[in-house]
């Protein structure tokens, strides 16, 4: 057998593992049989070790809160450029100042023609989410129609919507299912599902109803993009958002409901959205 | 519109990797969390055009490379490759005293000493652990491109490093020190 000649790029290639099964097997007897390349190769390798270590310490630095905030800002992001010094920060400021009125003027002018991904948000379905919550979360001796022990949940939810349903865990969220109904909306049924605040076993029952929450799933009207949007009605928090079509079944509307804090409210949000992207267990 | 909160959360995982790749094309920790940002905010402009297949890490390592680019444009003079500059970043990290100071320096120095056009592909593949297919694409480059500049990088870092190539006299006496 005659191998095709070994040459430097060739061993960079093994090293950084982009070689098939067949030819790194001839590179690594070839190897054995020049150990002046093999000793070179392994220089390689030990600066790679080298580079990682060395630079691995900034993956263990807390993210600065700098940072963080550019992802949670509102509006528009500035896209623009680096630089450094006062004249970044001065037009930084004076584009959030004009991205500001700007987005004010826009909000002002857009509301009755909504833009095209605006419409995904159906206000009108959203306020049904709100009202369904308002009408079950009270109830005590029926809040579901089906609890969450029953296998058929989640089987029945999707054949009646036509849309994937799943029984999102949010237990990491301090949340567990309660179960879910059925409910009449504008363009078909739609579901609810009932979360409860998962009461420490030591804490006394006297105290009052344990919060819930709800998500309520529909099928979208139209094939709309994925919006995520956030809207308080006094105590009441909503984050509604579509999902577009994935493997497992057609475009869903989401609007997730309670009187939480946003911040907790947005974490079960994204768990929900999250376990959504997940195939059905 | 504004980014979905899980997108947000996604670009939220990335940020540690992306901050040592910037790291490691400015080396100034400032300079590159300011590149940071730019890439975030970019990013965030940009979801819509995020396919959720790819991954988000190679995505926005790309932004990330472009805005590198761009102020490097603007600003046509690279300060980060000036040799002068990292001689003092030499001598500023001797009167440090971390206890690895002789490696780090060497090493830091070495990388800065590499062209551009090499520490890039070399950073993306060893450090960021890219495919070389992943690594031309991002840099636009054809993957044979990549090859050969990654084994220039190799070659030149490894002679920085075993001091055939002279970094300068600081680092010399440093090496000593080691």
């Amino acid at each position: 057998m005659n191998p095709a000649p070994i040459d430097d790029l060739t061993l960079h290639a093994w090293l950084d593992g982009e070689l098939t099964p067949e030819r790194r097997a001839e590179v690594e007897a070839w190897l054995q049989a020049n150990p002046e390349a093999a000793a070179r190769v392994r220089l390689w390798a030990a600066d790679r070790e080298l580079l990682r270590t060395q630079l691995a310490g900034v993956l263990d630095e807390p993210v600065p809160a700098a940072l963080e905030q550019v992802l949670w800002r509102k509006g528009p992001a500035r896209g623009a450029g680096f630089g450094a010094g006062w004249q970044r920060w001065a037009g930084a400021l004076a584009l959030f100042a004009l991205g500001g009125l700007l987005g004010a003027g826009l909000m002002w002018r857009a509301q009755p023609r909504a833009p095209v991904i605006a419409e995904a948000t159906e206000p009108a379905w959203v306020t049904r989410a709100a009202v369904a919550h308002a009408v079950y979360v009270p109830e005590v001796r029926h809040p579901v129609e089906v609890k969450a022990q029953e296998e058929h949940l989640s089987r029945w939810l999707t054949k009646r919507l036509d849309v994937p349903v799943k029984l999102f865990d949010l237990r990491a969220q301090g949340f567990e299912l309660v179960g879910g109904r059925l409910l009449p909306d504008a363009a078909g049924p739609s579901a609810q599902l009932m979360y409860q605040q998962i009461v420490p076993a030591g804490a006394s029952g006297a105290e009052a109803r344990p919060v819930r929450v709800t998500v309520y799933l529909r099928k979208p009207d139209r094939g709309t993009p994925a919006a995520f949007r956030y809207e308080q009605q006094g105590a009441l928090g909503m984050f509604y958002w579509v999902e577009g079509a994935t493997a497992q079944g057609g475009p869903c509307g989401y609007a997730l409901v309670g009187e939480l804090p946003r911040e907790r409210l947005l974490a079960m949000a994204e768990a929900i959205y999250k376990q959504g992207e997940t195939p059905t267990r | 519109m504004d980014a979905p909160a899980a997108f947000r959360q996604q670009l939220l995982g990335a940020i540690p990797r992306l901050r040592r790749y910037a790291r490691s094309l400015v080396f100034d920790t400032s300079a590159a969390d300011d590149l940071v940002q730019t890439a975030l905010e970019r990013a965030l402009a940009h979801w819509h055009q995020f396919d959720q297949r790819r991954d988000i890490l190679v995505w926005t390592l790309s932004i990330a490379h472009n805005a590198y680019m761009d102020d490097r444009r603007r600003h046509a003079r690279m300060p980060m490759a000036d040799s002068n500059e990292a001689q003092a970043a030499i001598e500023e990290r001797h009167a440090g005293d971390t206890p690895d100071i002789g490696l780090r320096l060497d090493l830091v120095a070495a990388l800065k000493q590499l062209p551009l056009e090499q520490r890039e592909p070399l950073l993306l593949v060893t450090l960021e652990q890219l495919s070389y297919a992943e690594c031309a694409e991002l840099l636009r480059v054809p993957v044979g491109t990549v090859m050969s500049r990654i084994s220039r990088a190799r070659v030149a870092l490894r002679a920085l490093l075993d001091g055939r190539v002279p970094i300068s006299a600081a680092a010399q006496t440093l090496r000593r020190v080691v």
